[in-house]
C-alpha cells in the first residue's frame, strides 16, 4: 500500500495523463490583422449563405435552387451536343431572365436572413464589436459573403453555359467570339449579385427573427416584380407603342418598380439603342424607350439606398 | 494604518501592481439631456480582481462600454493597459476579453465551434484558435458539453461559454459584466469560484461588475464602488473590511441585564441580534464589558470587535440601492466610513 503511495505521489506533479493539471497557456503566436479578421467572418458567412457548417437541412433550399439555375446550361450543353447546329438556346446576357428573377429571388429571401438575423435574435453583435474589429466591418463582411454568394449563384451557370457552347464549336475565332460574350454576361450578373444582396440583407437585417426577415425580402420583392408586369402589360394596351419599337411612357417606366425589372432595363440601357438587325426580346427584357438612363440611374441610387441602410443599421445597433 | 492606502499600493494585494489597468479621469456620460449614466468619475484600477459594484442602473454597463471604446464618453477620458479609450479602442480590443450581461449566444451551434470562431474574430489563426477554444472550455469546466448545440445547455453551462469566449484570445484584461447572472447559488458559487481561479493562476487581471456585494467581497481585491454615476469608493476589500470601532457582545441569557449594567457604567450600549453593540473607546472598554458580565454571572459567548462590511457602503439607503432605484443613495456613505480613508481622486 505505502509503495503504491508514493508510486502515485509524483503523477500530479508531473502533470501527464491528468487533463486537469495543465495550466492556463499563454497565447504568443501570430496574431491576424483586421483585414484577415474581416476575412475569416466573410469565410465564415459565406458558408452560411449556403447552409455548410449547419445541418443537412439547411442545405436543400440552396442546392435545390443551383440546381435550377444550372438546368438551361445544362440542357443548352446536351442539345448543342445532339443538335450542333441548332445554335444556342440560351444567352449569356438575358440568361432565362424569369427563372433567374425567380430563383434569385427565392435564394435571397430565405438565405439572406441565414447571415444577420442570428447575430441579432441573440444579441451576438456586441461580442463582435468588443473584438478588434470596427463597427463598419461586420456588415461589410456580410454584404461581400452575400455578393459572392449570390455571384456564384448567377455566374457558374453562365460558365456551364460557356463550356457548354465552346465545347461545340470549332476553332479560335469562334471560342472567342463566346468568351467575348461571356464577359458582358458575367459583368452583369455583377450587378444583378450586388444589388440583390445589398436589398436583402438591409431588409434582412431590419428584424432578428428569420420568418419575418424572410417575408421582409420577399413580398416586396415578389409583388412589385408582379406589379411591374401589370403595369407593362397596361402601358402596351392601353397606349400602345409611340413609334416602331418605343414603347408608351407607362410600359417604358414600369420596370422601374422591382429590382428585377430594372435589371433588365439596366441590360437594355448597357446595351444601348436596338440595332435594326438584332429584335428586341419583347417578353425577355424590360423596354426602357427613352429613359434608359433612368434605369442606369435608379439602379445607382437603390444600390446606394441599400448599402447605406444596411451600414446605417449597424452603426446605430446599440451594443447592449 | 490600512485605511490610508491607496488601492493600487494596498498592501493586501496577491499581485502587486507595476502600472494602473484601468484609469478614468472625469469620465462622463450623458444620454440627452436628461440622463447621466456616469458623472465625473475619476478612479485607477491595478491589477488583480476589481469588483465594479453598484445597484442596477448606476453606470457599470456604460463604463465597460467606455473602457472597450464601444462608446465615446461625452467628457473626460479613460485608458486601458495604457491605451486611450477614445482613440485606441482597437488595441484596447485585442487586449481585452468582455463577458456581457445579457445572453449573447448562439443555441444552432456546438460550444466547440462557437467559441472557435470567436477566437478567429479575436485574431486568432485557424489552428491556434481550434486549440484555444478547446483549452478555453476546459478551464471554465465544459468537457462532453462543449460538442452540444448551446441551445441544449443549462443556464450554468451558458455563463460558462460565454466566460471562454472571453478568455479564447488570451487577453490581459477580462470585463465581465455580472458573470453570475440568472445562476441558482450552487451554479453562482461555482462561477465564483472559476472567476476567482482565472484571476490569481491564470494572472489576468479583472473588473467583474456586479449589483452583489457578497460575490464582490468574496473573489475581489480590491473594490471600485459607483452610484448614479459617481464614485463611492476605491480601496482594497481588506481596508471596505477593516475592523471598525463596534465591540459586538453575546451571551446566551441576560442580555437585558447586560445592557442595563453597561449603561450604568456609562457605555451606551445597544441591543443587537442576540447581543449588543458598544462603541469602543479602547482597552477600558473591554475591560467594562469584562467586569459587568462578571459581576452580573452571565454565560458570555461572544465578544469581537465588528468588521466593516461593503454594504456599509452604499448606507444611506441600502434598501434602495438593492432594489436599484438610481439616485436614492446619492448622499454617498455615511461619515465614519469615509474618514480615513482616502477617496481614489
Amino acid at each position: 500500500m505505502s509503495a503504491d503511495m508514493t508510486a502515485a505521489a509524483p503523477a500530479p506533479e508531473s502533470g501527464s495523463g491528468v487533463i486537469h493539471n495543465i495550466g492556463y497557456r499563454r497565447y504568443d503566436g501570430r496574431r491576424l490583422g483586421r483585414a484577415q479578421i474581416v476575412l475569416a467572418l466573410t469565410w465564415q458567412s459565406l458558408r452560411a449563405a449556403f447552409g455548410i457548417g449547419r445541418g443537412a437541412k439547411a442545405k436543400i433550399v440552396p442546392a435545390i435552387l443551383f440546381v435550377l439555375m444550372c438546368l438551361p446550361a445544362a440542357i443548352n450543353a446536351v442539345a448543342l451536343a445532339t443538335n450542333p447546329s441548332g445554335g444556342a438556346l440560351v444567352g449569356y446576357d438575358n440568361y432565362v431572365v424569369s427563372l433567374r428573377s425567380l430563383v434569385m429571388l427565392v435564394f435571397v429571401a430565405v438565405q439572406a436572413p441565414h447571415l444577420v438575423s442570428g447575430d441579432l435574435r441573440n444579441h451576438t453583435l456586441p461580442l463582435y464589436f468588443a473584438r478588434p474589429i470596427r463597427r463598419i466591418d461586420y456588415p461589410a463582411a456580410k454584404l461581400a459573403a452575400f455578393v459572392l454568394a449570390c455571384l456564384l449563384m448567377i455566374e457558374i451557370p453562365l460558365l456551364i453555359l460557356y463550356i457548354g457552347n465552346v465545347s461545340q464549336v470549332h476553332g479560335a475565332k469562334a471560342v472567342w467570339a463566346q468568351t467575348r460574350q461571356l464577359g458582358p454576361g458575367l459583368l452583369y450578373g455583377l450587378a444583378w449579385a450586388v444589388l440583390l444582396a445589398s436589398i436583402g440583407l438591409a431588409l434582412a437585417s431590419t428584424t432578428g427573427r428569420r420568418v419575418f426577415a424572410t417575408c421582409t425580402i420577399g413580398i416586396p420583392l415578389f409583388f412589385s416584380y408582379i406589379l411591374s408586369h401589370a403595369l407593362f402589360m397596361i402601358g402596351r394596351q392601353a397606349y400602345g407603342p409611340v413609334a416602331p419599337g418605343q414603347e408608351s411612357a407607362l410600359a417604358s417606366l414600369s420596370g422601374l418598380i422591382s429590382p428585377f425589372t430594372l435589371l433588365g432595363g439596366v441590360l437594355r440601357w448597357l446595351q444601348g439603342p436596338p440595332k435594326p438587325g438584332r429584335p428586341l426580346q419583347v417578353s425577355q427584357v424590360t423596354l426602357v424607350g427613352h429613359y434608359g438612363d433612368v434605369y442606369g440611374l435608379v439602379f445607382l441610387i437603390l444600390l446606394a439606398a441599400a448599402v447605406g441602410a444596411l451600414v446605417a443599421r449597424y452603426r446605430k445597433l446599440a451594443v447592449a | 494604518m490600512i485605511g490610508e492606502s491607496t488601492p493600487q499600493a494596498g498592501g493586501q494585494s496577491r499581485r502587486p501592481a507595476l502600472e494602473a489597468v484601468i484609469q478614468a479621469d472625469g469620465l462622463t456620460k450623458r444620454y440627452g439631456a436628461t440622463v447621466t449614466a456616469l458623472d465625473q468619475l475619476t478612479v485607477n484600477v491595478g491589477a488583480g480582481v476589481t469588483g465594479l459594484i453598484g445597484a442596477n442602473g448606476a453606470g457599470k454597463s456604460t463604463l465597460i462600454k467606455i473602457l472597450l471604446g464601444l462608446v465615446d464618453p461625452t467628457s473626460g477620458r479613460a485608458a486601458v493597459l495604457g491605451h486611450d479609450c477614445a482613440s485606441e479602442g482597437f488595441a484596447i480590443r485585442t487586449l481585452t476579453g468582455y463577458m456581457p450581461e445579457h445572453d449573447c449566444l448562439p443555441p444552432d451551434v456546438t460550444a466547440t465551434e462557437f467559441v472557435t470562431h470567436m477566437g478567429r474574430m479575436s485574431g486568432l489563426p485557424a489552428t491556434a484558435a481550434k486549440e484555444r477554444a478547446a483549452d478555453s472550455l476546459r478551464h471554465v469546466g465544459l468537457y462532453e458539453e462543449r460538442y452540444r448545440q448551446i441551445g441544449t445547455h443549462s443556464t450554468g453551462m451558458k455563463q460558462r461559454v460565454k466566460l471562454a469566449q472571453a478568455l479564447v484570445g488570451d487577453p490581459r484584461l477580462l470585463l465581465l459584466d455580472e458573470p453570475t447572472n440568472g445562476l441558482d447559488p450552487a451554479g453562482r458559487a461555482e462561477m465564483l469560484e472559476l472567476i476567482a481561479r482565472i484571476g490569481s493562476e491564470f494572472g489576468i487581471s479583472m473588473l467583474v461588475a456586479s449589483h452583489l456585494l457578497g460575490e464582490i467581497e468574496q473573489i475581489c481585491d480590491h473594490v471600485v464602488a459607483i452610484d448614479a454615476g459617481r464614485l463611492l469608493r476605491a480601496d482594497s476589500i481588506s481596508s471596505v473590511t477593516r475592523v471598525s470601532q463596534v465591540l459586538l457582545v453575546e451571551v446566551d441569557e441576560g442580555a437585558d441585564l447586560l445592557i442595563a449594567e453597561l449603561a450604568r457604567r456609562g457605555l451606551a450600549p445597544v441591543s443587537y441580534e442576540r447581543g449588543l453593540l458598544v462603541q469602543l473607546a479602547g482597552d477600558e472598554t473591554f475591560d467594562a464589558v469584562r467586569d459587568a458580565v462578571a459581576d452580573l454571572g452571565l454565560p458570555l459567548s461572544r465578544m469581537e470587535q465588528r468588521r466593516h462590511r461593503i454594504e456599509e457602503l452604499f448606507r444611506a439607503d441600502p434598501a434602495a440601492a438593492e432594489s436599484g432605484q438610481p439616485g436614492s443613495a446619492r448622499v454617498g456613505p455615511a461619515a465614519d466610513l469615509t474618514t480615513g480613508v482616502s477617496r481614489v481622486s
